[in-house]
């Protein structure tokens, strides 16, 4: 009797131990409220819609796991409930897509960019922000410095609504939230210890990536290659764009395809023989993912793809090749300038929101400079949107460290001239998906570079045609 | 008396079609979906235009039967099937004649044996497509190079990545085709079997005419599951190749995907699922029927 009432003794005192040690953690985390003093300095009523509810829509990405941290801080600044679902990319775009049409209003706030607004825009799905941002019971402009934010990102989420133009005018459907332009990763270790030259044009870049695969035995270069869109929206759009100095878009005014343009199969013969010859075997499988870890664990000499990749390759825990990853501008073209393509994750609102003004509020408490900041320098949110974010010393100090110093220089100097690559349509991800099958058939040798770009140009002509896009 | 056992006969009769909602709604809830699909099937709906919807009656299918990327999409969608299925059936039933057999560790085997079925299909992709790296860093080159074979191109190769899809979808079905078999040889009555080896049959001779015969209907079955998976295909050819590489894997249910959900072309997206929805009900049907014969036929 005595052995059973200890032992229940015991079981009773490692509950309590246990509890305590569960619950206390969280009672204290709870019992920390955040200092909301900037937030307060806005002359605005954070609290005049305290007591609704928030659904955001969030894709899995780098940008959604630091802004999870911060949102207790809006609840608390508020009194607005926040709830989100996070869905991997494809997931979260057949989702939003699905409830932006029945304009069921079920995502309140959306997370979204450029080449996405034109297709939300055109049916009336999602709402232009220009009305919140000049409101003055909404928003407090001279707190919030909307001038801050970096002149082309904001241009990027302008949009007229005009088919095949219109980018940079008209209403501000987004606000960017992260940014991203292409640039070159390559092992500056490799290049410097084989004498290999940067590249500065694409038959340079072409011969590097062969020297790196002859002398250090690994993939010369790495690039996407999966059969969409992604393939060509990086590295592959941003190089042609260069080579064609800016001046060939992938439609003319009239919404025809321009594929087959004698310039586009010279540069997609060079881009496709050189990851034929000198790129991974398995290169038609390759996602930015693959690219991404592949470089990492240094079996790729060189990765035309997003600067921000560079948080993985500095990072000593995910990467081998920390401290070893030289960054460059992509090759200029004839003109001596690189026409980088651009995107930036942005915070949108569906127009079907019932409750649009918290909605707004939280879309100007996450694009605040002090939130966009604390993204930035505590979870690790790159590259920045606002200049002042950019300029922080913790944030020049960790950028800084990039490649010693050459990252931010190269992304700093690559904003000059980066813009959105695609022509403004809604079809441009499937116009992508065509074209990326075209580049297989060249791979493969299944056509020659100017049958497939032909054949990728009637097929995009059919298609803009059917949807009543081709003048 | 008789007043009072009045309602509760009303009561009772009424009682049948009380029980029948809940299978009314489910009825609803499945027809609904079914007809919408039918019905967006005949129009030219775009999600992304919504001014541009009316009612085209069949031309999407019209357009299908013309169409290249069609034709390559049932092709690859029907050979697929039929190899998967008659491999996965005999390889199954392989399994399942080891495992009904007194062989050591034969539970711990059976246990084992289960592990892919908990697997979801998307993670088995993505695990294999690691495995299948195309470098000697992928662990399956790695294993091919002691015998002197590789580097394989697993994934990124038109036909090895073919190949890898059905290797991948193997995997992971086998031991569904197994224990299907495995529960119909341990229902499979001695007597036969008695009956034969006293009349001094042995061997392969028992098993082409006793044991297959009476375990037809449960290869009929294995076969039906397998040939309606193999042909609705989808989650493992996303997860390893999206279809790719130049199309090589894109069968009808991933192209329904791409037009309804990538490219927001819900009219022709459904116009293919239809198509698909076709060839899974007569297949099933068909093998439904000889099912049921063979079932016929083996009851003593």
């Amino acid at each position: 009797m005595k052995r059973a009432f200890g032992r229940r003794w015991r079981m009773g005192a490692a509950f309590l131990f246990l509890g305590g040690w569960l619950f206390g953690g969280g009672m204290e985390a709870k019992g920390a409220q955040p200092d909301l003093s900037y937030f307060q300095q806005a002359k605005i009523n954070w609290k005049q819609f305290a007591g609704e509810k928030l659904t955001i829509g969030l894709n899995k990405h780098s940008y959604t796991e630091s802004l999870l941290p911060l949102i207790p801080e809006f609840e608390a600044l508020t009194g607005i409930k926040v709830e989100y679902l996070i869905l991997p990319e494809n997931e979260y775009f057949s989702k939003l897509i699905a409830d932006l049409s029945n304009q069921r209003g079920e995502f309140t706030v959306i997370m979204t960019g450029p080449m996405r607004n034109w297709g939300y825009a055109p049916p009336g799905w999602i709402i232009p922000l220009d009305e919140f941002l000049n409101d003055p019971k909404l928003t407090d402009k001279a707190w919030y410095k909307p001038e801050d934010f970096f002149p082309g990102l904001i241009a990027a989420n302008r949009w007229s609504g005009k088919i095949g133009g219109g980018t940079g005018e008209g209403p501000l459907w987004s606000i960017p939230v992260m940014a991203e332009s292409y640039i070159l990763a390559y092992r500056k270790d490799i290049f410097d210890q084989y004498k290999i030259k940067v590249p500065k044009t694409y038959e340079e870049m072409a011969e590097a990536a062969r020297l790196v695969k002859k002398h250090a035995g690994i993939d010369g270069i790495i690039a996407r290659g999966t059969p969409n869109t992604p393939t060509i929206a990086t590295g592959y759009i941003s190089g042609l764009k260069s080579y064609t100095d800016g001046q060939w878009a992938e439609v003319d005014e009239k919404m025809n395809a321009r594929l087959s343009d004698p310039r586009v199969v010279k540069f997609t013969q060079m881009w496709i023989d050189m990851l034929r010859e000198s790129g991974p075997a398995n290169w038609a499988n390759i996602t930015w993912y693959d690219g991404m870890e592949t470089f990492a664990a240094g079996l790729a000499g060189m990765y035309p793809d997003c600067d921000f990749f560079a948080a993985t390759f500095e990072n000593p825990q995910k990467s081998k090749v920390a401290g070893k990853v030289g960054y460059a501008l992509l090759p200029p073209g004839p003109a001596g300038k690189t026409y980088s393509g651009l995107w930036t994750w942005a915070l949108g609102m569906s127009k079907a929101t019932k409750n649009k003004g918290a909605a707004w509020l939280f879309i100007q408490w996450a694009t605040c400079p002090r939130t966009l900041l604390h993204a930035t320098i505590e979870h690790r949110n790159y590259n920045p949107t606002r200049i002042s974010v950019m300029n922080d010393p913790r944030t020049q100090t960790v950028l800084g460290s990039w490649g010693k110093g050459a990252y931010i220089k190269t992304v700093q100097e690559n904003l000059k001239t980066a813009r959105v690559a695609w022509v403004p349509n809604p079809e441009r991800s499937r116009l992508g998906d065509i074209w990326a099958r075209a580049l297989h058939e060249i791979y493969f040798k299944r056509l020659s570079a100017q049958e497939a770009l032909k054949r990728a140009d009637d097929e995009i002509n059919k298609v803009l045609s059917d949807v009543g896009l081709r003048k | 008396m008789a007043r009072s056992q009045a309602p509760m006969r009303r009561h009772e009769a009424r009682l049948p079609y009380f029980l029948l909602i809940p299978g009314l709604f489910l009825l609803v809830g499945m027809l609904y979906p079914f007809f919408l699909g039918v019905y967006y099937s005949l129009t030219n709906y775009f999600l992304q235009y919504p001014h541009l919807f009316r009612f085209i009656w069949l031309d999407n299918y019209i357009k299908l039967l013309g169409d290249s990327f069609f034709a390559y999409s049932l092709k690859f969608t029907l050979a697929y099937t039929l190899v998967a299925v008659v491999t996965q059936v005999g390889l199954g039933l392989g399994v399942a004649l080891l495992l009904n057999s007194r062989i050591i560790g034969r539970s711990g085997l059976r246990a084992i044996m289960l592990m892919p079925l908990m697997m979801p299909p998307v993670i088995t992709a993505l695990m294999w497509k690691i495995m299948m790296a195309s470098s000697r860093a992928g662990i399956l080159n790695h294993l091919l190079s002691f015998l002197g074979v590789g580097p394989v191109n697993w994934l990124g190769d038109v036909n090895s990545a073919i190949l890898s899809i059905f290797i991948i979808d193997t995997w992971g079905n086998l031991p569904f085709v197994s224990l299907i078999l495995l529960g119909g040889l341990q229902s499979l009555p001695y007597e036969p079997f008695e009956a034969a080896r006293v009349d001094g049959a042995a061997g392969w001779g028992i098993f082409r005419y006793i044991t297959l015969p009476l375990l037809k209907p449960f290869i009929i079955l294995a076969a039906t599951f397998r040939v309606m998976d193999s042909l609705r295909i989808f989650d493992v050819i996303y997860a390893a190749t999206v279809g790719g590489p130049a199309d090589a894997t894109m069968n009808l249910h991933m192209r329904a995907f791409f037009y309804a959900f990538q490219w927001y072309q819900m009219g022709m997206g459904m116009a293919y699922a239809m198509v698909l929805l076709a060839l899974v009900f007569l297949a099933s049907y068909f093998l439904m029927g000889y099912w049921k014969r063979a079932a016929e036929q083996t009851t003593i």
